[in-house]
């Protein structure tokens, strides 16, 4: 890469160009309707045009450019449609490879992954544990060159139509609990052994899957790090994830949507669809009600203003990259809130409609906004984080970080509160 | 308080915490207490030396900004003031400097700006009036055109610094509009009424204006033609306001959480409970995000950015909110000792609780937002 990176300035008057021509303006909330086969089709455009991956490197297939010019891409990208149904493969999956894969697995994937034409997702959280990720109880045996994998993971967004999803599994149960975990990539398409279930979820939808392996076979090169190491690669994509959802790093741009205007991501009401309830019930005079509209504009304004200063401060390196978690709380502790000011100003409209119409959209807000945040490490967790991490205080104090996991399992029922 | 500042910037934001630590320490705000002005003159000239007062004023005039965005520059200032609850009229002298840089008389900006700048001049807006206040619709202050010049009749409250004030900025109705005169302090039917604040060194007044008699060059920009002006200054206002409460918090913050490490209570620091933890960790939410709106409103303002109206009471809305909050919950992370004179908690409480107040309350914005949205 003898050549001179590209001014932001540059980048900036290309990509505004760019879009301009081949993307489409948004106009509303996102169409859930064909949304895999519109990202798809927008995905392979932006690959095209070198604006896929803009900060991964060009031998992996991205852009060779940097974080700033990604920042400079979302700016500019705001107000257009894009490929949202990349934010998790591209700005999670993706980066987590780049920085702990193995050359064959980043040349071989990661071209296909901004290229959209492969898609990754996560497969972490198990049913005995969420925020305890570290606890995982899904095993992976060598058998000569290759991994048998048995056991369960869920929450996973996507599983059904997913190519490959990133697992962690427990590769020694001698070793202390973060100790004894590896990462591997499994492809989800007719493996053998791999049964994949939907989960109904509050407000209706299926969004989130179960995945069930029984003695599924991968490969040795399908190991993502080295072996016992799984925990860093986790740590690695939690914080992509967190960085991701907050609107921050390498998937910055992938959303689309202005801020400002009061647009979310989340399925939340705009400000506009809020002062749009509120005069359907005639309550757009009423003091309280006008102090809830303007409390979520206040909030919209403020969360992409933190947003931003988040990512100028990773850039100039004020921040470290696990500043990602203090946005991810906030749209935690945010975004519920807006679905109460929604129901607040909806009224009876909001929770009884007419026949067989759609549900009105703030009852199926309230019921989903939890997503938020409870996924992508809950707003408990991230308060650890972010307290810890950021501010350097004291850790939790932990049970069994030094035990071998063997008798961490024993030990279950039997809490008496000792430190280890 | 922003991440990327330029190097002319730092050194500001240097030299203003180390001439603040060394000349207005916090021991020196409480002696400050007991005099009527709350701050001293002679101090407030070497605050003139170091260019606070001149950032608005233009470079004919003996000022300058450092980066050509006074108001970023002026924020630079007020949030260092903000982390020592400085004394001082540094926000109603720069609101006038930067009202009569764009819209005074060449006579005004000769006679006033410089003095401004040198800090041997005070002068202050008088805008709120009781009913409805902290807006143009509330000014009912009237001037009526009498001979070559006006007539002013009615009372102005909340005015800072009035009593120490050489000049007021007196923002007025006539009957084509708003109109803005610059009154010198002693002219005649000009009485002001000093008071006292719940910050311990900020004084504000009312000035009362019984039919005092003024020139027509007292008219400051076009006579029924002010009512931009003074939304301008209204924004300028909140931002450095803003800007002072984003260093008081930042600063509280900050002794909070060293405390928090340093208090032990059953054989751990407070710092390792979770349940302060949490808390600690939604106060950093807060006090970034209150950094990050009050910088944003600042550039919106400096650039004349068409939605300035609305970030500026964004910021005013949120800041107002959480500074409070934030207070509130650092004096209980303190305990008992966080509730004594003796400690400096009160003087940042009693600081943000005015400017929650001040200028608008967060309410008062939200109601303007709503309006500004055609809601």
């Amino acid at each position: 890469m003898g050549d001179e990176m590209e001014s932001l300035d540059d980048f900036r008057a290309r990509a505004r160009t760019w879009l301009a021509t081949n993307m489409t303006r948004r106009a509303g909330a996102v169409d859930a309707e064909d949304l895999m086969e519109r990202s798809s089709q927008m995905q392979a455009n932006l690959f095209d045009a070198g604006f896929a991956g803009i900060a991964f490197p060009r031998e992996y297939g991205g852009a060779g450019l940097t974080l700033e010019h990604q920042e400079v891409f979302a700016q500019e990208a705001a107000p257009y449609e894009m490929p949202i149904a990349y934010v998790v493969s591209i700005g999670m999956l993706a980066p987590t490879l780049l920085d702990n894969g193995s050359e064959v697995l980043k040349k071989r994937h990661l071209p296909r992954m901004l290229r959209g034409e492969e898609v990754w997702i996560q497969l972490l959280s198990e049913p005995s544990g969420g925020s305890d990720m570290a606890g995982a109880l899904t095993r992976a045996t060598r058998d000569g060159d290759s991994w048998v994998l048995s056991g369960s993971k869920i929450w996973s967004s996507g599983a059904f139509t997913a190519d490959y999803g990133m697992c962690l599994a427990r590769t020694d149960w001698d070793a202390p609990k973060h100790r004894g975990l590896s990462m591997f990539a499994v492809p989800l398409q007719g493996t053998p052994g791999l049964t994949i279930e939907p989960i109904r979820e509050a407000n209706g939808n299926a969004e989130f899957c179960q995945e069930f392996f029984d003695d599924v076979v991968l490969p040795g090169e399908n190991l993502i790090g080295s072996e016992n190491a799984g925990w860093s690669v986790a740590q690695s994509l939690l914080l992509h994830e967190r960085n991701a959802v907050a609107g921050v790093g390498y998937g910055v741009g992938l959303i689309g949507g202005d801020a400002e205007e009061g647009e979310t991501t989340f399925g939340g009401p705009t400000v506009a669809e809020l002062i749009r309830l509120a005069r359907v019930r005639g309550v757009s005079d009423e003091g309280p009600i006008r102090q809830l509209i303007a409390e979520a504009y206040v909030q919209s304004i403020v969360s992409s203003q933190l947003g931003q200063r988040v990512m100028t401060g990773m850039r100039v390196g004020t921040y470290k990259f696990q500043w990602g978690s203090l946005p991810k709380l906030g749209l935690g502790v945010d975004v519920p809130r807006l679905a109460e000011i929604a129901v607040a100003v909806a009224g009876d409209e909001g929770v009884i409609w007419e026949g067989d119409a759609d549900p009105a959209e703030p009852s199926l807000f309230l019921l989903g906004c939890r997503a938020v945040s409870i996924s992508g490490g809950s707003n408990e967790i991230q308060r650890n984080i972010v307290s810890e991490r950021l501010l350097g205080l004291p850790r939790e104090p932990s049970f069994d970080r030094d035990l071998p996991f063997n008798e961490v399992v024993r030990n279950r029922g039997k809490f008496t509160g000792s430190s280890a | 308080m922003r991440l990327e500042l330029s190097e002319d910037q730092e050194f500001f934001r240097e030299t203003t915490r180390r001439f603040l630590e060394s000349e207005a320490p916090l021991t020196r705000v409480r002696e400050l207490a007991d005099t009527a002005a709350g701050f001293d003159r002679g101090w407030w000239l070497k605050a003139g030396e170091l260019g606070w007062t001149g950032l608005f004023v233009p470079e004919a005039h003996g000022g300058g900004s450092l980066s050509g965005r006074p108001l970023v520059d002026a924020v630079i200032v007020a949030e260092e003031l903000g982390r020592l609850v400085a004394p001082g009229p540094f926000l109603p002298v720069n609101v006038v400097a930067a009202a009569l840089a764009a819209s005074g008389s060449d006579e005004q900006r000769a006679e006033v700006l410089p003095r401004l700048g040198t800090g041997e001049m005070i002068a202050t807006w008088a805008f709120a009036e009781t009913g409805s206040p902290w807006d143009s619709g509330g000014v009912g202050l009237v001037a009526e055109p009498a001979g070559d010049g006006f007539t002013l009749t009615g009372t102005k409250v909340w005015v800072e610094a009035a009593a120490e004030a050489d000049q007021f900025l007196v923002t007025a109705r006539t009957e084509d509009g708003l109109t803005q005169f610059l009154v010198p302090a002693g002219t005649d039917g000009v009485v002001v009424t000093p008071g006292r604040s719940m910050d311990l060194v900020r004084r504000y007044g009312s000035v009362r204006f019984d039919g005092a008699q003024l020139p027509a060059s007292a008219v400051v920009g076009d006579v029924g033609g002010a009512a931009a002006d003074a939304e301008r200054q209204l924004q300028i206002a909140l931002s450095l306001q803003c800007a002072e409460t984003v260093g008081a918090i930042d600063r509280v913050f900050e002794f909070t959480v060293e405390y928090m490490q340093e208090r032990f209570a059953f054989g751990r620091p407070i710092a390792s409970f979770q349940a302060l933890k949490h808390r600690v960790a939604d106060m950093l939410l807060w006090v970034e995000s209150a950094k990050a709106t009050s910088d944003g409103a600042a550039e919106a303002i400096d650039a004349g950015a068409a939605d300035a109206p609305l970030l500026v009471r964004a910021a005013k809305a949120y800041v107002g909110v959480k500074s409070l909050e934030i207070l509130q919950d650092c004096v209980q992370l303190h305990g008992g000792i966080g509730v004594t004179w003796e400690h400096d908690l009160h003087l940042y409480l009693r600081r943000v609780t005015v400017n929650r107040a001040v200028y608008g309350t967060p309410e008062h914005h939200q109601e303007r937002i709503c309006r500004l949205l055609e809601i």
